[in-house]
This record gives C-alpha cells, structure tokens and sequence, in this order.
C-alpha cells in the first residue's frame, strides 16, 4: 500500500514537470520571462597593455639605442558610451639604454657614453566599436591626442645637458576586442602616433643629423580589457 | 713652416727654403745626459683675471661658496605642511616651488639671513632630516700644474668639463707631431756648424765640433714618445733644435694634474715625434736634408704607417713666393686619412700679411678627416694675424698678444730660446746652444691652435672614434659659432668644444 502511493506520487510529480515544460503548458501558464537588467548608458573598463613601438625617427633611435622600436607596457581606462562610442584613457612607458654616437656621413660612430631613453606617452582617444549581437569579435577605430614625456639621461651628464620635454601629439588607432567572458576582454591593437618638430632643428643631436623631428610611430598592443 | 711669428726676438731665416746639402754630421756620443733642467716660467705675466663674480653667491665662515636668499631642506616623511611652514617660519623662509628630481626642498629666505646660519637652525629641529646651504658645484677636474691659471686657452673651449669625460685620453692613441721635432729624450750629440751669414748680413765664424747637451722636456715624460723618426737628419732622432714642436706637442699632451708646470689636451696619449722642418741650428749644423714640400709629405706617410690615429701638421707656406699648390702634400694626407689618421693642419698667419693662399691647409674642405685651423685670442675673436679664407673649418685658441698682452699667447713648456737663439744677437755672444734647458713660453700662432684641434681629436679617438670623417664631423657639429651665424670665413664652423665634443650627440641633444 505504502509502494503504491509512493509511486502514484512521483508519478504526478513527472507530469506536472512534464506539463510545465511543454509548449501548450507554457501558453496556459504564461508568464513574462526574466529580462536582463539594462545595460548602464555609460561603463567604464579598466585596461592594462603591452606590446611594442617603433619610431619615425627611425635612423635617429637606430643609431642611439641600436634599435628603432622597443617594449613598452601601459595601463588605463575605457569609457563605453551607450553601444559603440568609446573614449579612452592611457599611460604607457617605452624605455632603452644605448649609448652616445657621433654622426658622420650617415652613419653612427658609438663613443661610450652610456645613455637612458624613456617616453610616456598620455593618450586620450574616442572612437566606434562596431558591434553586433552576432559577433564576438569587436573591430572599432578611435583618433586622439597624445601628450608625449620625453627623457633623455646620459652619463657625465650635468642636469642642463640631459633632456626632457613633453610634447603634444595625436593618433589614431584600430584594433578588435574579443569577449572572453562577460567581465573580461582582450584587444589587439595597432596605432599610429605622430609627435612633429619634437626635437629641436640645429642642435648637436642625431635627430638633427638625421634632419628628423618627429617622436611618433608605430604601436602594436595587446589588452587586457576588464569590465563589461 | 708657420712657427709662432711673434716670439720674441725670432729670428726669420730661409732656411727651410735652402736645397738639400750633401749634410754635416751628426754624432750621437751619449744616450743620456743629465735632467731636463725646468727654468719656469720665462716672460713676466700678469695675473689672470679674478672671475666675474656674482651678487647671487655668497662666501661663507669657511671660504665655501653658496647661493645666498635659499637652502636645501628634507622634512622627515609624515611632517604636516602646516608643521613645515611653521618651521620654516622660525627661519624666516617660505616654501619654494615644487621640484622635479627631488626629495628636498628649496626653500627661500628673506631678510637677508645667512643660509649657513638659517641652516643649522633647521637642523636642530626634530622633524627635518637634513638641512644646508646651496653650495656652488664646480667641475671635477681642474689641473693642479701651477702654471694652469695662466692657461686661458682650456677655459675657452670648455676643457675642464671635456676632462670630466675623457681625463687626458687613451695610452692606445698615438698622436703624430709632425713638426721640428721634439725634445724627448737625453741625448749628447757632436755637430760641426760650418761659417754662414745671417740674413741682414751679418758673418758668423764656423763653430767647429760640438757637443751639445739634449734632455727631454720635463713636462712631456719620456715613456711615451713612440716611432720617432727624423726627416731632417735622417735617423730616428728627431730633436727639437728649435722648440716649435716641443711647444706643440705640450699643447697636445703635456702632462698634467703632476704639480709641475702647465696642462696639456691629452695628457695620457703616446706621441711620435716626426721631425720634417729643419730650423736656424738645423741649418748651421749643416742637416743633410731641409723641410720641403716632399719631407712634410714623407713624414705625414710614416706617420700613417706607423700608426698614427691624429696627425698635427702645425707647417704651412703660402702663395707669396710664388709657390704652387702641393699636390704631394695633399696626396700624403689623403693617405694618411685612408689609413685612420685624423689630420689638422695650421689654416695660416698672414692675416695681417695680404691673406694670401694657404698651400698645405687650402685643401682641407676637399677631405673629409682633415681639418684646417684658424686663431682666437683670449677674447674669442679671431687672432689679427688668422688667415681668413673659405678653407677655415674651425678655430681654437691660437694666442694673440695684440689682445691680451704678453700673456695673451698659449703658454707651454718648450726649449729656453735664451740658451738657443744665441745666432739672434751680435757675433760676440754667438755660442753652441744646449737644448737640456727648458722654460714656459707665450707663443702665438695657428700652429698653437691646430695643438688644440690635434688634442681633442685624440681625446675623441681615445673614447673609440677612430675614423677620420667622423673626427672631423664632430668636432664642426659641436663647435661654438661665432662670427657672422652659420659657417664662416674668419671661423669656419667656429670655435672647438671639448665638452661639446667628447657627449657628442644623444636623439635629441
């Protein structure tokens, strides 16, 4: 007796399951679905970067640091405004040590004075995420303006020999963000800077023997973009 | 030869211009002779100026230097603004601005306290970590030779800071003097001087057999003369009968911070002295050979191939005989920067003498590694006597007595004229000279000029630039402009750097 009323019991129990998930029982019990909760109009994610750059005063760069691009690493923020405008915000740092040159006839001549180059560029840009609910992959294209730190440190150097200066640049920039989960993202990034009449024309420097004056270039990234 | 015109009682021969002789003899009698004897400073001087001294410094109780209306000062982390400026009150001073670089503070003092003073009372204070006066840095390196303070020439192309760089250069680099010679070595030596007459007429009897006295210039050293070699009398002793080169090479590379005598550009690098000018004793004595055109260019050619990275050629003549150009100078040199060598070459007196063509120094805008000299004075204008002329590349200091007086020349350590130059005055006071006799003399001239360009550019190749071009390209980016802006024909590129030279070129300074 007691079997039997177990059993007539699970039976209801798979039934009304049953009931519950077919269509016809969901049109006679229909109620409104959950709804997401809307997307706030302005989200802000935090971004954190690395990659590398490389310079239009490439000849002047090559003949200092034995290179004309580097390693740099950066951090900031995006501010995503409704679906597809965003502005950005980001501070990165490129470092190298080389050493002072003597410049004749095109070509560099090392002379042993070791030498410390560091820029930080300040970048603010905006642009348009072109996204759609079909894709996971996000493409945008930005434009901005860049304040760019420039230091240049050398031994036996006196504080008026050594230099720094900030100038103003702008750029602008392309990539595609991919979602890796609701709450984290990675970009790749390439961006193009220009920084003009950076270096000072006449003065004893490889920028001036090399007649090139501007501080911008080349930027590849990778971020690491955190935030909705 | 462009031998320092304006020394005292020098006396002009054409003796350079006399063709070969079948040549006296030359007996060396003794590798060694007695020291150098060191007759010190031999014109009277006066004293350097005081420097211009600001109303911004201030001496102190200990003769130290220190700005005054301002100190340093470093709170202890965690010390309240408020707390700072309450302090600082007790000191009459206000907050300065904020600096870049710095964990102190500079901060400013009124009512004319002593910052020595407002300091020590800072410093009792529980809460700053330290507290001092601005006191005045100076470069590191200032030579203790006492006879430095007459050397205005260093000063004006920045050598004190150079030498914080590059402290007198490299044993590795070898600087060719290729001149009269120059006083390296002790030597006793027999010559016959023969009967010859003086230019203004005067007959001087033959002296016969001679020994004469030779020592090397105290002030050079003797371990660091390499190769000499000697076109004049055709040995490998190349004696300075006439102190033009041992005042040349002292330029280049006296030696330095000893406590004895002057200073010198590049005061670690081995010399080779190559004698291809022959003098007045050169010529009693009867030298085999004399200084033309074909021994300068000889003389440049061993030099090159003996290793030379830095050829001064302090010689020189010019169109006013009537003389052509030199094609086998010019050739030589070429050579010679082929093989490594950076050349100076003296850009020519005549200034004040119708200008006219320099013939060794009128090429060097055509080679790249060549480098041809004008004059300043201490006053950094163009010595009266500098050629002018499209060849002028740089200038550097080259002594002009018609700016500063008896001191205005360059001064360095070199045979005593007094003992030598005894062919100068009457027939009765004509004697064998000795060449083991030393003093400090002015000279003026390109040749002392050139010096300067030959030094630094030693100093340049001790820091690994060793090509040529390269020298040269250094030397005009960093020179001082002076004159009309821009290269010009009284300057060149204007006035060498020492500082300026051996940083050379950073992206963007």
């Amino acid at each position: 007796m007691t079997h039997l009323r177990r059993s007539l019991r699970c039976a209801a129990l798979v039934c009304g399951t049953l009931a519950l998930l077919s269509p016809s029982a969901a049109a006679q019990t229909r109620t409104p679905p959950p709804r997401p909760a809307p997307e706030p109009a302005v989200r802000v994610r935090a971004v954190i970067e690395a990659g590398a750059r490389t310079f239009t005063a490439s000849q002047s760069f090559e003949a200092v640091l034995g290179s004309h691009a580097g390693v740099i690493f950066g951090a900031g923020a995006e501010a995503l405004v409704g679906r597809n405008l965003f502005v950005s915000f980001g501070v990165s740092r490129f470092q190298k040590d080389g050493e002072r040159v003597v410049v004749a006839n095109g070509q560099a001549f090392p002379i042993g004075i070791d030498t410390t180059i560091s820029i930080v560029p300040i970048e603010v840009s905006a642009g348009w995420r072109f996204t759609s609910p079909r894709r996971t992959v996000i493409p945008y294209l930005g434009a901005g303006v860049g304040w760019h730190r420039y230091k240049e440190t050398s031994e036996f150097a006196t504080a008026d020999e050594d230099v720094q200066f900030t100038k103003t640049g702008f750029q602008l920039l392309g990539g595609a963000e991919w979602r890796a989960s609701r709450w984290l993202g990675v970009a790749g990034e390439a961006g193009w800077m220009s920084v003009p009449n950076a270096f000072p024309g006449g003065a004893t420097s490889a920028a001036a023997a090399f007649d090139e004056d501007d501080l911008g270039g080349a930027v590849f990234r990778v971020k690491v973009v955190i935030g909705r | 030869m462009l031998v320092a015109a304006a020394v005292a009682g020098w006396l002009s021969t054409t003796a350079a211009q006399q063709p070969d002789r079948t040549g006296g003899v030359k007996q060396l009698l003794s590798e060694i002779n007695a020291p150098g004897i060191d007759r010190g400073l031999r014109d009277a001087n006066r004293p350097r100026p005081a420097p211009t001294k600001s109303s911004r410094w201030m001496t102190g109780a200990g003769g130290t230097t220190y700005l005054r209306d301002s100190l340093i000062v470093r709170f202890r982390p965690g010390t309240l603004p408020t707390a700072q400026r309450a302090m600082l009150a007790q000191v009459d001073a206000t907050p300065g601005p904020t600096l870049t670089y710095a964990d102190f503070d500079i901060v400013a003092l009124g009512g004319g306290a002593d910052p020595e003073d407002a300091a020590r009372r800072l410093r009792a204070q529980p809460d700053v970590e330290y507290a001092q006066a601005r006191y005045r840095a100076r470069p590191m390196f200032v030579p203790n030779d006492p006879l430095y303070p007459r050397q205005w020439n260093y000063p004006q192309i920045d050598m004190e800071r150079a030498w914080d760089i590059s402290r007198g250069g490299a044993t590795s680099v070898t600087v060719a003097v290729v001149d009269t010679g120059i006083a390296f070595r002790s030597a006793t030596i027999r010559y016959t001087g023969i009967a010859w007459r003086r230019e203004d007429g005067v007959a001087f009897p033959a002296l016969g057999p001679v020994d004469i006295p030779f020592a090397a210039a105290p002030d050079l050293g003797t371990d660091r003369f390499v190769a000499p070699r000697d076109f004049i009398w055709d040995d490998n002793l190349p004696l300075d009968l006439a102190g033009h080169g041992t005042h040349v090479a002292g330029t280049i590379g006296q030696l330095t911070n000893n406590g004895s005598g002057v200073a010198g550009m590049a005061f670690n690098v081995k010399l080779m002295p190559v004698k291809v000018a022959d003098d007045e004793w050169d010529f009693i004595f009867d030298s085999p050979f004399v200084g033309t055109d074909d021994t300068v260019a000889r003389g440049i050619r061993y030099a090159a191939d003996n290793g030379a990275n830095v050829i001064n050629l302090s010689l020189g003549r010019d169109s006013r005989d009537g003389g052509g150009p030199a094609p086998v100078v010019r050739s030589a040199i070429e050579y010679a920067v082929s093989h490594g060598a950076f050349v100076a070459v003296a850009g020519g007196n005549e200034g004040l003498d119708g200008n006219p063509a320099e013939r060794y120094a009128e090429f060097a805008t055509q080679i790249d590694g060549m480098v041809a000299v004008g004059a300043t004075g201490p006053d950094r204008r163009r010595a009266v006597y500098s050629n002018i002329g499209s060849h002028i590349e740089l200038v550097a200091p080259g002594g002009d007595f018609s700016q500063g007086g008896g001191t205005g020349g360059i001064l360095q350590q070199t045979i005593d004229l007094d003992l030598t130059e005894t062919f100068a005055g009457p027939v009765s006071r004509y004697t064998a000279p000795r060449f083991d006799v030393f003093a400090y003399f002015y000279f003026e001239g390109s040749s002392m000029s050139t010096a300067h360009v030959s030094g630094l550019a030693a100093l340049l190749a001790s820091q690994g630039l060793k090509d040529p071009a390269a020298i040269e390209a250094i030397l005009k980016q960093s020179a001082t402009d002076l004159g009309t802006p821009g290269r010009d024909n009284e300057y060149g590129y204007g006035l060498i750097n020492g500082r300026a030279a051996l940083r050379g070129m950073g992206v963007a300074r």
